[in-house]
């Protein structure tokens, strides 16, 4: 028996988390990649990286170009911008908070402590490379904790949910971004090209994976492994598939079937996932494919909360 | 102060201790006697604190209050307009009771509590004690807590008070207990008292062992046996759940705490719906029916459609179906009507009329506003006396004559002049004291402080888990505890015997 209020409080709680995780990850691989790069590149570099975040409109409210600093600002702390990686560890402390009596005591010190450090490296002005680290290093604690000390009931399934719904999104949007930049963008980025690739596997941590299997950096198997390779955890597919797993476990429905709209958009998706072949993807075009995924995981994610988190009242 | 302090600095004696320089004062206090010695009972942990280094004890207060943070066991202050969660500050130096004292003590309250009990029950039903001129009727009927839905309405098992907090204060000058105010709506402090305990524990493993103080752990169990009982639907078992305003409420910590130790759903009001007098939560598989309600969220708030209309953190609906039958509520709606601070001075009148007892516990002695003659008294006296409006708690709504000044002692003569009935008055009580850490001077300084028993009433027989909250006015000269205005709180120790 659980609650819908509490689940939603888990299911956010994974997604924000993810989300904080995500947003350091590339804030940290593009500042390392621009510190070999000229200057005049800067403005062409961090712009993509607000886009990624969804919030590009209201970063042009505050600042007028996108730098390392600016975007460190927005990114990292602001209170303005509700996905910043400070935001998001206040809403997942906040949910946990909440709900304190229904996860371990180890999880609520542990995203306890991550907000009391976040703050005090905000307030020591703490470098970009540091603060990121220590935002990813608690992301990979989050986990281990949720892991070693959560019974698997509905509850683990909400914030898995949360979880792999929020990074199968952000790994398509990354890619999204810089596809687009790659295309469209002006011809002083072909040199960069390779570079650019290298630093999108990097910070998905599939950089390592991707040189075992492949001594060129080619978009094509870049975008396959992102996308389609059920083998790495932050792959669009691999996340696909975990959310089937849990949305199965929370409902009782053989794989298979589906007993709510968001396991049929999701059971849609991996299967596309599945047996599209990247060429195919690629002469559809990359893009229109990208955006695809990142429509079904909003859609998912609107059925997920119809489904169990949200009540029109009955009476 | 004794000769000590007059020594510089750094000429002091490099093994100054806890104790060095303490001075009980003209006060009475619990630990220390007049003249410098401990009280047997409380004899052990004295010397095991007084032959403490003062950087041992520095070290385990701040593993105490890291244990604090790390826990986010914080309450909120809005004074800043944002909301900003502050430790409720502890003192190491437990406040000891010994057994023979405790167990007055507890015969007294649970004698007050069940008076309550009787006079609700009264109040709501019959009401024998009106008709019998024991209190006048307008003080009942004026009553700002009041509820006239609740006449006539049949509560399960007739009981009104499931929990109640009886503050006491001890007198210096008599060294007896008195009843300072009653709490009988939704106290809270609870689990300060059982986190406080945790705390000692790992902090003073040995003191346990030294001396036996009864444990506090079994508060949680008792208090769902009681909601358990409650249960309208027999045979099934019962689903009962805690009534939270939410997160933002101070005492939400303590509403998880709660829950979680008794193994019940911690709810909001939106988590709740009622149809057709039935209260259902919201699940993610459909919705469950609830049986007992255990409610922290005050009358007005509980039903928009029963009493305040704008509240968002009740469930409308809630009153028909307690009216219904087909929910429990603890406390029971309308319990005000017992704890209002000018009901307060009947309540020895109650338990001679309902128990035909002397009560065991006195009150303090109250002056009350809608009394022409006790009006009088205070306003004359105003700056002697402590003022409190009747209907308010946690410190709000109160004038300490004698630290006040002027212009304060008049701002509130006009009010009690507008209003007499919403005020009484009482002389100001010489607190006792026990020795807390001021970490000023880095030894012990005497602080004033009360105490808080929580008591659980079944219907037959009150159950009070021995101590309770123990708070302290950390301010020097201080007799304020509540933690908005400085005060702290320590671990208090019943002994199992009186040594």
């Amino acid at each position: 028996m659980m609650l819908s209020r509490i689940a939603d409080s888990l299911f956010w709680i994974g997604r924000y988390m993810e989300r904080a995780d995500n947003t350091a990850r590339i804030l940290d691989v593009n500042y390392h990649m621009l510190l070999e790069q000229p200057p005049d590149t800067y403005k062409l570099r961090w712009d993509p990286l607000i886009a990624v975040t969804g919030e590009r409109a209201r970063f042009y409210k505050t600042y007028e170009e996108a730098s390392a600093q600016t975007a460190f600002d927005f990114l990292g702390f602001s209170e303005d911008n509700p996905n910043s990686i400070g935001q998001c560890i206040v809403q997942a402390r906040e949910n946990a908070r909440t709900i304190r009596d229904r996860i371990s005591r180890e999880l609520w010190e542990d995203i306890n402590g991550l907000y009391h450090k976040i703050l005090k490296l905000r307030d020591a002005n703490e470098d970009l490379s540091r603060f990121c680290d220590a935002v990813k290093r608690g992301g990979h604690r989050f986990h281990g904790v949720c892991d070693a000390t959560l019974a698997r009931d509905e509850g683990w399934h909400f914030v898995q949910a949360g979880c792999v719904l929020e990074r199968a999104e952000m790994t398509a949007r990354i890619l999204d971004v810089h596809y687009h930049q790659l295309l469209e963008g002006p011809e002083v980025l072909n040199e960069a090209r390779s570079h650019l690739w290298m630093a999108v596997l990097k910070s998905v941590a599939a950089y390592e994976f991707y040189k075992r299997e492949n001594t060129q950096i080619e978009p094509t198997r870049v975008a396959q492994l992102l996308l389609l390779d059920p083998r790495h955890p932050r792959s669009v597919r691999f996340n696909t598939s975990a959310l089937q797993s849990s949305l199965h476990a929370i409902s009782g429905s053989i794989p298979g079937t589906y007993a709510n709209e968001a396991e049929r958009l999701t059971g849609k998706m991996h299967e596309m996932l599945t047996y599209d072949s990247i060429d195919e993807i690629f002469a559809g075009g990359l893009h229109n494919y990208l955006t695809e995924l990142q429509e079904m995981c909003r859609n998912i994610g609107d059925q997920i909360t119809r489904a169990y988190l949200y009540y029109a009242v009955t009476a | 102060m004794s000769s000590a302090s007059a020594v510089p600095s750094d000429q002091a004696p490099p093994d100054k201790l806890l104790f060095t320089d303490y001075d009980p004062g003209s006060f009475y206090d619990e630990m220390v006697a007049a003249d410098g010695t401990p009280r047997p009972f409380a004899a052990s942990m004295y010397e095991k604190l007084a032959g403490m280094p003062l950087d041992v004890f520095e070290e385990r207060r701040k593993l105490a209050d890291l244990s604090y943070l790390v826990q986010g066991i914080t309450f909120t202050v809005y004074s800043d307009g944002r909301g900003t969660e502050r430790l409720f500050p502890f003192d190491l130096v437990p406040r000891i009771i010994p057994r023979s004292e405790w167990d007055v003590v507890e015969r007294g309250l649970a004698q007050r509590v069940t008076a309550l009990n009787l006079y609700l029950r009264d109040i709501y039903g019959p009401q024998r004690i009106l008709k019998d001129r024991i209190i006048p009727q307008h003080l009942v009927y004026s009553c700002k807590h009041f509820r006239r839905e609740m006449v006539g309405l049949h509560v399960p098992r007739d009981i009104y008070v499931h929990v109640a907090g009886i503050d006491l204060v001890r007198d210096s000058r008599t060294g007896q207990y008195l009843v300072l105010e009653d709490n009988a709506r939704s106290p809270s402090g609870i689990s300060y008292v059982m986190e406080n305990r945790l705390v000692m524990r790992r902090t003073f493993p040995r003191a346990f062992e030294l001396c036996e103080v009864l444990p506090v752990d079994h508060y949680p169990a008792e208090l769902v046996k009681i909601l358990r009982s409650l249960s309208p639907r027999s045979g099934e078992r019962p689903v009962i759940v805690l009534l939270t305003p939410g997160l933002y409420n101070s005492a939400y910590f303590e509403h998880c705490f709660l829950a979680q130790e008794m193994g019940i759903e911690l709810v909001e009001g939106r988590d709740l719906v009622v149809v057709d007098d039935v209260v259902y939560m919201k699940t993610i598989h459909g919705l469950t029916r609830v049986d007992v309600i255990y409610r922290r969220v005050d009358d007005d708030f509980l039903d928009p459609l029963a009493f305040r209309a704008g509240s968002l953190v009740g469930v409308p609906g809630l009153m028909n179906a307690y009216r219904a039958g087909n929910i429990a509520l603890a406390n029971a709606v309308g319990t005000g009507v017992a704890d209002d601070k000018a009901i307060y001075a009947y309540v020895p009148a109650f338990i001679r009329y309902y128990l035909g007892e002397d009560p065991i516990l006195a009150n303090v002695e109250t002056f009350l506003g809608s009394n022409p003659e006790h009006l009088s008294y205070i306003l004359e006296h105003l700056p002697e006396l402590v003022v409190k409006a009747v209907g308010e708690s946690g410190g709000y709504g109160m004038l300490m004559g004698p630290s006040s000044d002027k212009t304060t002692v008049e701002d509130f003569r006009a009010q009690v002049i507008a209003d007499p009935r919403n005020y009484i008055a009482q002389p100001v009580i010489p607190l006792s004291r026990v020795p807390s850490f001021d970490p000023a001077t880095g030894g012990m300084s005497a602080r004033h402080v009360d105490l808080r028993p929580y008591c659980l009433y079944d219907g037959d027989k009150v159950t009070i888990v021995p101590g309770g909250l123990t708070r302290v006015a950390l301010q020097k000269d201080s007799l304020v505890v509540n933690s908005s205005q400085g005060g702290g709180s320590k671990d208090t120790w019943v002994l199992r015997g009186d040594e």
